[in-house]
């Protein structure tokens, strides 16, 4: 007979009751999202793995507050960018995006010839320089959403924001982006 | 999806990211208390057996001393280590509050006109800098429930001497600079080795292991010691 794997909610029901694998096998499975939500909002690896870390470890001792049958991402991503907010708060600094293309061609993909390459990184670079120009809460919400690729659920638990408020900047953003790039060509 | 929506999830799928760190092996250590005893206890009779048995490693590790939650280990030759300033390494800066949450215990403090910012390291253990007679002086606290083993290391030329604080079992290690290593609770997500240049004193407070460190005289160490316990 071959176990089944254990569904989210019973992974959370099974964790709630003390079963340390159980939340293990949660934390692996969105410690990558968290890290890289952590990264985005703190600026720096350093402080987005102990954001992480530390996110996990107040996520553990609430689970008992965690609504059953909720999806656990969005818990999880309140939490662990809160604890990023913080750091980037208390360090007083105005973090730029911290990010630049991967330099390497992914595996997989089709290889470019080196005009379209340069051109398609030229045009990356242009495009992250303008999201980097946005004020902060813009750039967040662009950054969370199309960057992580989170819901608008997801982007408004990370951010401490409404769904309306990320939807609005959203919004605001995209305009801004599309005046800025026209301006560059 | 606008095109521009469409370049941006693009894009972010291009982005580069540091490596990912495995956070799950970390959380076991906030869930449950580690049996230290049994690790140090563990540790100590490995080491001591190998020592005796191995003609090679009986040079390696000279002498044991242990007290709740940390052990100091004479060895001929100290392990590699960054040098470490004050105020580097001592993990994010928070409040005394802050830290107290976090640990799950009241920080130990001498009493003082400010309260000054704490340092908490992997959650575990918080740190705040003091004066005593205007040298900076490290002040750190954890629970031996929370930290699972710290591990110092000296040389031959290290004072390493039992002392007793309020009754409590303590160490002073003075001299040449030595090493700190220590290990998380789960024995495995956190090892750092740092090259510590002042004096230590160690005792245990409670379920609290205190650390006082910096340039300092044993009795200086002592007299903060006694406000703070």
């Amino acid at each position: 007979m071959v176990d089944r794997p254990l569904d989210e909610a019973e992974l959370v029901e099974r964790a709630r009751r003390g079963d340390l694998e159980a939340w293990e096998t949660l934390v692996r499975t969105y410690q990558g999202i968290a890290f890289r939500t952590a990264y985005l909002l703190a600026g720096n690896a350093a402080d987005a793995e102990e954001a992480a870390q530390d996110g996990f470890v107040k996520a553990q001792r609430a689970l008992g507050r965690f609504r059953r049958g909720s999806p656990l991402r969005p818990w999880l991503l309140r939490i662990v960018a809160n604890e990023a907010r913080n750091r980037r708060r208390s360090a007083g600094r105005r973090e730029r995006l911290a990010l630049h293309a991967a330099a390497e061609i992914r595996p997989g993909g089709a290889v470019p010839s080196p005009e379209a390459a340069f051109v398609a990184r030229e045009d990356q670079e242009r495009l992250l320089a303008a999201v980097e120009q946005l004020p902060a809460g813009h750039r967040d919400a662009i950054a969370c959403r199309y960057f992580l690729e989170l819901s608008v659920e997801e982007t408004a638990a990370a951010l401490g924001v409404r769904r309306g408020t990320v939807k609005s900047r959203l919004a605001r953003a995209l305009a801004q982006l599309r005046e800025d790039l026209e301006e560059d060509t | 999806m606008s095109s521009l929506e469409q370049r941006l999830q693009a894009l972010g799928r291009e982005l580069a990211f540091p490596p990912e760190p495995d956070l799950a092996v970390g959380s076991r250590s906030a869930a449950r208390p580690f049996p230290w005893r049994w690790v140090a206890l563990a540790a100590a009779v490995v080491a001591l057996a190998t020592a005796f048995a191995v003609p090679s490693a009986r040079t390696s590790i000279l002498r044991f001393f242990h007290i709740q939650g940390a052990t100091v280990e004479r060895v001929e030759t100290l392990p590699p280590a960054q040098e470490r300033s004050s105020a580097g390494g001592l993990g994010r800066r928070v409040s005394v509050r802050e830290a107290e949450r976090f640990l799950g215990f009241r920080l130990l403090l001498p009493p003082l006109a400010a309260e000054p910012p704490a340092y908490l390291l992997d959650g575990v253990l918080a740190t705040v800098i003091l004066r005593v007679d205007g040298h900076p002086v490290l002040l750190s606290e954890y629970a031996a429930r929370d930290l699972g083993l710290l591990k110092k290391s000296v040389g031959d030329k290290t004072l390493v001497e039992p002392v007793r604080l309020a009754g409590e079992p303590g160490l002073w290690v003075q001299g040449p600079p030595h090493t700190l290593t220590y290990f998380s609770a789960s024995g495995e997500f956190r090892q750092r080795t740092v090259k510590i240049q002042g004096n230590v004193l160690l005792w245990t407070h409670g379920p609290v292991t205190v650390r006082i460190e910096g340039r300092i005289s044993k009795a200086q160490a002592l007299r903060l010691a006694r406000r703070i316990s």
